[in-house]
């Protein structure tokens, strides 16, 4: 029954925004899962993008985190476009538009009275450098860090929770290495 | 000689409990669970049972209570728990507060009331004070042990959120205080009744320590009839299945909740870390003056979720980073704080028949001694932390979607940035009767966030209660009868834009009628909209948006009613008639987040507004049928549709397809030509920090939250600062 519910077209078209919400009751009403979920959910995402790079995770609507060769996983759009190792941030290698005014936040806070108090808050909205999707918003006191959403343990996933383990293992794959690189920044 | 088990004492009880979870990784050291092994229908139907008395309590018990929020809304809560304070199970309702009751039993123990003032079969222990497990004063918690041959095997449990808390701000959301001197009628652990009953002297506090006694009398003896039933049906229980049965299937019961819970989360979850955040804005400045000068002043808020799920499954919420503890109503000891945080937790993970403290089991926490969320001085106020760190709850519900998706399980995706509002009332008849109220409507009914397949629905969730609901408003105006209510709606355009857009807030407009000597209005909100709901949006999305709140003081509504001029039915519409030259008033306040005391007279609008949550996804990716629909419907108007999701509507509702791929073309050449690389951004953003260019208010929270060594190494380190820097 959980096979028929969440088979593999069905999947998709919950990846494509486009099952219908009574089906998407059905998933998740399963109960047990359907157990080969990643499994299935990769090999449809692999499907999808236009390039080869094998897709460990999907992290965001648009970006998933690929091994590239042996020895370097970096994010990636659904466009092509790479952001770099995925222990850094990817947001340090987008586009971003900062909007710091009444009338800039306007344009997409549509009600006025929403409008965050911009003495000492902007919006940042990160674009994809390749085909400028919008891949994240902000909204944050002025100078905050941006925000590093997730950081998976890959490793673990892989070897110990889908008994998988990937070609190249290392310890320091779950480390975050965003201040690495504004170390690099800094010394320019 | 103690009460529990094999003469252990309640205090041998409760650290057993922790101590065997720690050394054999199992609730009570359950590796085996021969009941359920051997039988597990049978488990199951004992559950069954215990669950049911609950829910027969909580069914029986409301019709006892007064308040609205107990009567029609179901904020009440019936629970079985083991003698160590483990809940078992529970009826519907405010389930965030199971995660309460073993930090409440714990209490009792170590307050060694097992020998001052006993701890006996019919007696009735009272408490809503915040350092005793219960959140704040509004949450009143009664326990009821349970005994079976002398021996304590058990507790029934009550608790409700009552209309009126006592607070030197009327109503059962005080959004000011600045101390627990200011909270309201707190009562530490209080044996109150006896016998099965209350006693007399108790009730005389709820007429004399309360603003509304007489509804809170009956509230009280809802909590004790509830708590009363709950104990007959766990004694029909051990009646049906034996005694030896009822220890062990409650042991059971917990140790297998714990073992789905962490079986879910390996299934469901990928390991690693997920950062989720929220800020918010309390100002007090210039409203609290000489009286409280250690209250006159303004803050930011910084609630950081540093979730990591390690390789065993065990969450590790990481709060290091929040503020320190203040003389301000968002404080809030840890046992409230985890308890409303779960109200994030339950959706995404509680899937079973009941709930349960298994959750407390899963979850390794770290808020800071210290912090607002922990803190250190016992007197602290805690009027309303549930609103202010308690809502940590949203940034919970991110992280978990969050940890989901990258899994493939995006229909487990569950996204709000709630904005709960509410609001109490004080006031003087005009024949000289004092009343008070306090209204908890909009709580219950939250809209939803966008999730990865659908939009955002309005008006269907609440965070406190699984079982939203709004209320009745014509109850409401029969015990608020100065609230008028002339206009609710879904407000156009008031939510966070998205491939799939959050649900629409909800306006609403009270005409101020008859109020007579006096009333004065406060508001609370635990999404100020200075700052908005939560830091991030969803994969593109825009988040949440904050509440509102206008009055207009001496306005010329009475005569546009006569008039027979359509009603202002939101805060949008009040404004443009007021622009408009056809609503008048003699002055016009509005406020973005919480406000005390705001004298209201005969003729006056109260306006809020809430509800508008966040968006998921790239707006420029939405479906244009969801567009048509959107437009029909008039949830958004033609404007935005073309501005914010590049889509053109023609005249007949109809998407222009040609003219709409243009526009959405447009739209990323604009995006390309506003942006910069990051790296140029973060050039121009370090230099501003080193320079201390900064507003004071966003500077004081960084200068406080710096004190932490982990924030302050991730600023520093993000932005290359020296390690002596300071704000």
């Amino acid at each position: 029954m959980g096979k028929e519910v969440a088979r593999k077209e069905k999947i998709k078209d919950l990846i494509d925004g486009t099952l219908p919400w009574n089906e998407v009751k059905d998933i998740i009403r399963l109960k047990p899962k359907d157990d080969d979920r990643f499994e299935k959910v990769i090999e449809i995402l692999q499907e999808k993008v236009s390039w080869d790079d094998k897709v460990l995770l999907r992290i965001s609507d648009k970006l998933y985190i690929v091994a590239k060769g042996k020895g370097e996983r970096v994010v990636k759009c659904e466009c092509g476009q790479e952001f770099g190792d995925y222990r850094v941030n990817w947001k340090y290698n987008a586009r971003i538009r900062v909007r710091k005014t009444k009338e800039e936040i306007a344009e997409v806070v549509t009600v006025e009275d929403g409008i965050p108090n911009t003495d000492f808050m902007e919006m940042r909205e990160f674009y994809c450098p390749g085909c400028y999707v919008q891949l994240g918003v902000e909204v944050v006191p002025h100078g905050y860090p941006p925000i590093f959403e997730i950081l998976p343990d890959l490793d673990t996933l892989y070897r110990d929770w889908l008994g998988k383990p990937l070609e190249d293992e290392s310890p320091d794959w779950f480390e975050d290495r965003t201040t690495k690189l504004t170390e690099e920044w800094g010394k320019e | 000689m103690g009460i529990g088990e094999n003469g252990k004492t309640l205090i041998e009880l409760v650290e057993e409990r922790e101590r065997i979870f720690k050394e054999t990784g199992h609730a009570y050291g359950l590796k085996d669970m021969p009941l359920l092994d051997s039988d597990p229908v049978k488990l199951m139907k004992f559950q069954s049972r215990l669950i049911a008395g609950c829910v027969s309590a909580r069914e029986t018990g409301r019709l006892i209570a007064a308040s609205p929020a107990a009567l029609l809304m179901g904020e009440l809560l019936f629970m079985v728990a083991t003698p160590a304070g483990d809940v078992i199970c529970s009826s519907h309702g405010l389930v965030g507060h199971i995660q309460c009751v073993p930090f409440f039993i714990k209490a009792f123990a170590d307050l060694n009331y097992e020998e001052n003032p006993g701890i006996n079969e019919g007696d009735l222990f009272s408490c809503n004070d915040g350092l005793y497990g219960p959140p704040h004063a509004s949450d009143c918690y009664l326990g009821l042990p349970i005994f079976h041959d002398g021996e304590l095997i058990a507790w029934a449990i009550a608790m409700n959120h009552i209309a009126e808390a006592g607070a030197v701000v009327a109503g059962n959301l005080p959004a000011f205080s600045a101390s627990t001197f200011t909270d309201g009628f707190v009562y530490p652990p209080t044996k109150s009744g006896e016998n099965f009953q209350q006693h007399k002297w108790w009730e005389m506090y709820w007429h004399r320590r309360t603003r509304l006694g007489r509804i809170n009398v009956l509230d009280d003896k809802m909590r004790a009839a509830g708590a009363i039933k709950v104990h007959a049906i766990v004694h029909e229980a051990i009646e049906e299945f034996g005694i030896d049965y009822f220890k062990q299937g409650i042991k059971e019961i917990l140790e297998r909740e714990r073992r789905q819970l962490m079986n879910l989360i390996k299934t469901q979850a990928v390991p690693g870390k997920v950062n989720s955040l929220r800020f918010h804005c309390v100002r007090y400045k210039d409203q609290i003056g000489k009286l409280f000068p250690n209250s006159d002043r303004d803050w930011l808020f910084h609630f950081p979720l540093d979730m990591t799920i390690t390789p065993d499954g065990v969450m590790h919420p990481d709060y290091e980073g929040l503020n320190t503890e203040a003389d301000f109503h968002g404080n809030i000891h840890p046992s409230g704080a985890i308890a409303i945080a779960a109200l994030g937790q339950w959706p995404m993970v509680a899937h079973s028949s009941t709930t349960n403290t298994s959750l407390s089991y899963a979850m390794d926490y770290n808020i800071p001694k210290g912090s607002m969320g922990n803190p250190s001085n016992p007197f602290a106020a805690v009027s309303m932390g549930v609103g202010v760190v308690g809502y940590q709850c949203v940034p919970f519900q991110q992280a978990f979607s969050t940890f989901f998706f990258a899994k493939g399980f995006y229909e487990e995706c569950f996204l709000r940035g709630a904005t709960p509002y509410g609001y109490g009332l004080e006031g003087i008849f005009e024949d000289g009767e004092r009343w008070a109220g306090g209204n908890f409507s909009c709580i219950g009914a939250d809209s939803t966030g966008g999730q990865p397949y659908k939009d955002g629905s309005p008006c269907n969730g609440a965070l406190t209660n699984p079982e939203s609901d709004h209320g009745e408003v014509e109850l409401f105006e029969f015990l608020e009868p100065t609230q008028l209510n002339i206009g609710r709606k879904l407000v156009p355009n008031y939510c966070g834009h998205g491939k799939f857009r959050g649900g629409l807030g909800m306006g609403g407009v009270h005409l101020i009628t008859k109020p007579g000597q006096h009333l004065a209005i406060s508001i609370f909100t635990s999404v100020s909209s200075e700052c908005g709901a939560t830091g991030t949006g969803d994969c593109g999305g825009y988040p949440a948006l904050g509440t509102v709140t206008y009055f207009y003081h001496g306005t010329n509504m009475y005569e546009l009613l006569d008039k027979g001029v359509p009603y202002p039915s939101d805060f949008i519409e009040a404004k443009k008639m007021y622009d408009d030259g056809i609503l008048t008033a003699e002055s016009v306040e509005c406020f973005p987040g919480d406000i005390s005391n705001i004298a209201c007279k005969d003729g006056d609008l109260y306006i809020w507004g809430c509800h508008a949550n966040s968006g998921w996804g790239d707006p420029l990716e939405r479906f244009y049928d969801l567009l048509e629909e959107d437009v029909k419907y008039g949830w958004l108007t033609k404007d935005v549709v073309q501005n914010v999701y590049g889509v053109v509507v023609d005249e007949d509702g109809k998407v222009n397809e040609k003219e709409s791929e243009a526009q959405r073309k447009k739209i990323k050449e604009t995006r390309k030509e506003k942006s910069v690389d990051t790296k140029d951004w973060w050039k121009a953003e370090r230099k501003k920090m080193l320079d201390k260019d900064i507003h004071e208010l966003a500077a004081e929270m960084y200068r406080d939250c710096m004190t932490y060594e982990k924030f302050s190494k991730q600023l520093k380190g993000v932005w290359q600062l020296p390690d002596d820097y300071n704000l």
